[in-house]
């Protein structure tokens, strides 16, 4: 584990749709066009799927990947 | 390589068949009127040549056939008509005809004391563009939209109305003779100001002006920065007059970053008021602008740095953004998006929710870096290091006036006027003048 934090999903109990595991923290990288970035998601450990949790993926997500494209 | 399109006669404003042809890098635009004559006007003059250039666009899904111009046809019923290609991205809403300046140059030929709408009409009027555009950005310009009293109010009507964006366009006297004036702009809800600034010296004012402007210049983008507006550096270029200074007021602008958010370039059309004769005035084109700038940096901006629009026809405009690193050098920052897809076409509709965006963000207030105590992650630690290097975005648009009108060009035309009647007619067709001041739409405000 990293001292990141875990960006868990609002509610919810949740498993992978594929393999019906629960799904556990985990460092996952984050790669888009130059940048990467690692931080840790509720991650399936069977097939390594990630839940991205809505308000990440609208809020701090969203504002990188502004900033990766503007030109 | 010789491509067809439609035009104007500069001489009777009479729709003609057009040809853009290119001779190496450079493009030319010709037709022949069966009165007046042949005409050949260039209008893109360097590398990468016009074809090099092109970024064509899809029409938004479910639009197609968008369907031909009603009655007399495209340019002369705009408002717009069902053959025109591109949605409104900024909506341009002139609140006076009144200026506190009277310049040899503008395209408003602005400059008297015609009645001002009032507060009502211009917020009714708001309302309707706003409905009839969508989430576009807005400019207020003019005249000097800061000749009127009531400004803040507008802004506050605009904002009411639904426009996230909100930008001034003006000479910045104002700003510079009243501190408390953008505060007051700001408060109300103004995000960024488009200020007239053609260069860094008071000779390049004079000429264009009528008079030194530059300790004004200077104070008005102080009150802005102060005031948490964005500013947006704007050069009319004329070669001759100002087109040495690009370099200098891109590193003024750097020097002032993130207060100053952009520098945006406007080579002068013989639209309004101009000196000269549009039939044989030196133009200044877009890639000799882009080569200028490489060559006044010595080479920190370079003319590859630079990329076609996503949203206008891609023939009208270049832009990029530099970070502005602590010494002041700039460098091209970014990379992808739908500007990177060479040559393929992309949707219309997604170009201008980018492009519209992107304004947004890049001309309005840099957004504050985040405590160090907020900072927990990657994607706090990139903010906050894009927030210590600010970006100034570096852009021009290249108008067309009756001699460069390319009437494929004006159809994929996003910089919409909104006019009395609801009637939202593209920029350059709604300044567009003949040889003899003639206008196709414009009233003449000092009639």
């Amino acid at each position: 584990m990293n001292d990141t934090p875990t960006y868990l999903p609002e509610s919810g109990d949740w498993s992978c749709a594929a393999c019906g595991e629960k799904l556990a923290p985990a460092s996952v990288a984050v790669t888009y066009l130059q940048g990467g970035f690692t931080i840790t998601l509720m991650t399936c450990q069977k097939c390594g799927l990630s839940l991205v949790p809505e308000h990440l993926a609208v809020g701090k997500m969203f504002e990188v990947e502004q900033l990766l494209e503007d030109k | 390589m010789i491509t067809a399109t439609e035009s104007v006669c500069p001489v009777c404003l009479a729709r003609l068949p057009a040809y853009r042809e290119q001779d190496g890098d450079d493009g030319w635009l010709v037709r022949t009127c069966p009165e007046h004559g042949p005409f050949r006007t260039r209008y893109w003059h360097g590398p990468p040549g016009p074809q090099g250039w092109d970024r064509p666009k899809i029409p938004k899904p479910g639009t197609e056939p968008l369907g031909a111009a009603p009655g007399p046809g495209c340019p002369y019923v705009c408002g717009l008509c069902p053959e025109h290609h591109q949605r409104t991205c900024t909506v341009v809403l002139e609140v006076t005809g009144r200026c506190n300046l009277g310049c040899p140059v503008c395209f408003a030929d602005a400059g008297c004391a015609a009645p001002d709408p009032g507060l009502a009409e211009i917020a009714a009027r708001l309302v309707q563009a706003r409905g009839k555009a969508g989430p576009a950005n807005l400019q207020l310009s003019g005249g000097e939209p800061s000749m009127r009293a009531d400004l803040p109010d507008i802004v506050a009507a605009a904002k009411a109305a639904g426009f996230p964006f909100v930008q001034l366009n003006t000479n910045g006297l104002a700003l510079a003779a009243d501190a408390a004036l953008a505060p007051r702009l700001a408060a109300a809800g103004l995000d960024s100001v488009f200020l007239q600034c053609d260069g860094v010296s008071d000779a390049v004012h004079t000429v264009l002006r009528g008079r030194s402007l530059a300790r004004e210049k200077r104070a008005a983008m102080e009150a802005c920065s102060v005031a948490g507006l964005g500013v947006v550096l704007v050069a009319t270029l004329v070669p001759g007059v100002n087109v040495a200074e690009v370099g200098e007021l891109v590193r003024l602008a750097a020097s002032l970053a993130p207060g100053v958010r952009g520098v945006h370039f406007q080579p002068a059309a013989c639209f309004g008021r101009y000196p000269g004769d549009g039939a044989s005035v030196p133009r200044l084109t877009l890639p000799e602008l882009m080569a200028a700038l490489e060559t006044q940096t010595g080479g920190e901006l370079r003319a590859a740095d630079f990329h076609a629009p996503c949203c206008e026809h891609s023939l009208c405009s270049f832009s990029a953004s530099f970070g502005v690193a602590l010494d002041g050098r700039l460098a091209v920052s970014g990379g992808g998006g739908c500007c990177d897809t060479g040559a393929a076409p992309i949707p219309a509709e997604d170009g201008a929710r980018q492009s519209m965006a992107f304004v947004a963000r890049q001309w309005g207030p840099a957004k504050a870096a985040p405590e160090p105590a907020a900072i927990r992650d990657d994607f706090d630690r990139f903010l906050a290091a894009a927030a210590s290097r600010p970006k100034l975005s570096v852009s021009a648009m290249a108008f067309m006036d009756a001699w460069t009108l390319d009437l494929e060009r004006a159809r994929g035309c996003c910089i919409h006027v909104a006019v009395p009647g609801g009637g939202l007619i593209p920029f350059c067709l709604y300044n567009l003048t003949a040889a003899d001041g003639t206008a196709l739409y414009r009233q003449k405000s000092c009639a």
